[in-house]
């Protein structure tokens, strides 16, 4: 489903050599590592948001080394959820289902059943400055849901998270991840993937 | 206590600076609205020769504001967001026209426009006569006032997180999308004060305008040109009434600015 090969890239003083990384449908993949191993940067090399030195990205058996963000089937769930701040919540939702210029009504149905299935519907006229961090997150995972990416990419999701919260975020992401999404989840935390991830990669080792 | 002392006499000596600094701005405007009668406003009010040199100084300056808003923004963008060699080259020939004397950017956009530069002797072709046109004007007005904008606009486009704009395009947004529907939006308080700015400071450009267009004349032109004809007495009641229009168009757009970013 998603094969990295012998990705190369740098910036500054980071390097990154020879990464590659092999998933299959379906697999739930954590990438660990401490700050600064360059585990954001690899989930930014595979969504297209910095052009790779060297190496290829093949989803689904096509080549997307050279394919522009907007053009791969992949969603990205950022550390910070990146939340339009000018946009309302169901705005914010909507957006790539505008872009790609769906109609009104469809993009009402979509936006109101992928709200129910994370539960923030109530929330959808909320301006996003308004939400708690674990609102935003279920915001900003619909809205890289409603694309229905083949490849989830997760960075830190539960970094700005308090503790109760993240139990609920571990049951919502195991549900995205029962519908058969590959997902590949960066964090520095091992404890907060114990029940999630089938496979695991330590930057600078070799996937086991 | 003896801090205290320190702290209070200091706060004395910064508020009376302050004072004599707002002093200093406001009493020339004061002892020029105190001067002017009533009767003599609206008189000159009523005349037609002053009513359309405000026309015309707010109309091309609002014009050719959002002419040149098509070209400045991308610019600004490009400035906020892209690494280049030569940036600091291009960001200094940006803030030529703040730092040049009016009167030679007034020299300098005349040989611009004049008919034996290539523009010139491309509207000579169609009869027209670039030199003393509104056109000129325009021109002149634009290029003292869009160091206002370009600025303005490069800091608002600065202060938008690039992370947005990275979400953007994860989530199928053209790079033209991205800067239409999210960064656009989001530095939109700052391009209205550098609209705002270079509009303001266009409508009340004098040194450049008067090199190349004494005709049709703008307000700031025709005060001049009444006080040097006809004395401080006629050019006085022409500088009030330019002067309370401008602020009125000034706080009019501000709110406007406002009332959008509140929206």
């Amino acid at each position: 489903m998603l094969s990295c090969t012998n990705m190369e890239y740098s910036i500054g003083a980071f390097s990154l050599r020879n990464f590659s990384l092999e998933l299959e449908r379906g697999d739930y993949c954590a990438l660990l590592g401490p700050s600064g191993s360059g585990k954001t940067i690899i989930l930014e090399l595979i969504a297209g948001l910095r052009p790779l030195k060297k190496g290829s990205v093949v989803i689904d058996g096509k080549d997307h080394t050279l394919t522009p963000p907007q053009h791969r089937p992949v969603g990205l769930l950022f550390q910070d959820y990146a939340l339009f701040p000018h946009m309302s919540v169901y705005e914010n939702i909507a957006y790539p289902l505008k872009i790609r210029g769906k109609e009104k009504a469809e993009v009402r149905e979509t936006v109101h059943a992928f709200a129910a299935e994370l539960d923030i519907s109530r929330h959808l006229n909320r301006m996003p400055g308004t939400l708690s961090g674990g609102e935003k997150q279920r915001v900003a995972l619909a809205r890289t849901l409603v694309i229905h990416p083949m490849v989830l990419l997760l960075d830190e999701p539960m970094s700005a998270l308090d503790a109760p919260l993240r139990e609920s975020s571990v049951a919502l992401l195991r549900s995205v991840s029962e519908k058969g999404i590959t997902i590949l989840h960066v964090t520095h935390d091992p404890s907060e993937v114990d029940s999630l991830a089938n496979r695991r990669i330590h930057l600078g080792s070799r996937s086991k | 206590m003896l801090y205290g002392k320190n702290y209070t006499s200091i706060r004395l000596v910064f508020l009376f600076l302050s004072g004599v600094m707002l002093l200093f701005i406001v009493a020339p405007l004061l002892g020029l609205f105190f001067s002017t009668s009533v009767p003599g406003l609206f008189e000159t009010f009523r005349d037609k020769e002053v009513t359309s040199s405000i026309g015309l100084s707010l109309g091309v300056s609002a014009l050719f504001t959002l002419l040149a808003a098509f070209f400045a923004l991308p610019l600004a963008y490009i400035m906020a967001h892209k690494e280049f060699r030569g940036k600091a080259i291009i960001q200094g020939l940006i803030d030529i026209p703040i730092v040049l004397p009016h009167s030679a950017a007034g020299i300098a956009v005349l040989g611009f426009i004049s008919r034996d530069s290539a523009l010139g002797k491309f509207a000579d072709l169609f009869g027209l006569n670039l030199v003393g046109s509104p056109f000129a004007i325009g021109v002149a007005m634009a290029f003292v006032s869009v160091p206002f904008l370009i600025n303005a606009a490069r800091d608002g486009f600065l202060a938008v997180p690039g992370r947005l704009e990275q979400a953007a395009r994860s989530l199928g947004a053209s790079p033209f999308k991205v800067f239409r529907q999210i960064s656009l939006p989001l530095a939109k308080p700052s391009v209205i004060t550098g609209l705002v700015m270079m509009f303001a400071r266009g409508m009340s450009e004098f040194g450049a305008v008067v090199i190349v267009a004494y005709h049709p004349m703008t307000t700031p032109v025709l005060i001049f040109d009444r006080f040097n004809s006809y004395g401080l007495d006629y050019a006085r009641p022409v500088a009030v009434l330019f002067i309370i229009i401008c602020i009125l168009v000034f706080i009019a757009l501000r709110l406007l600015g406002r009332k959008r970013k509140e929206t």
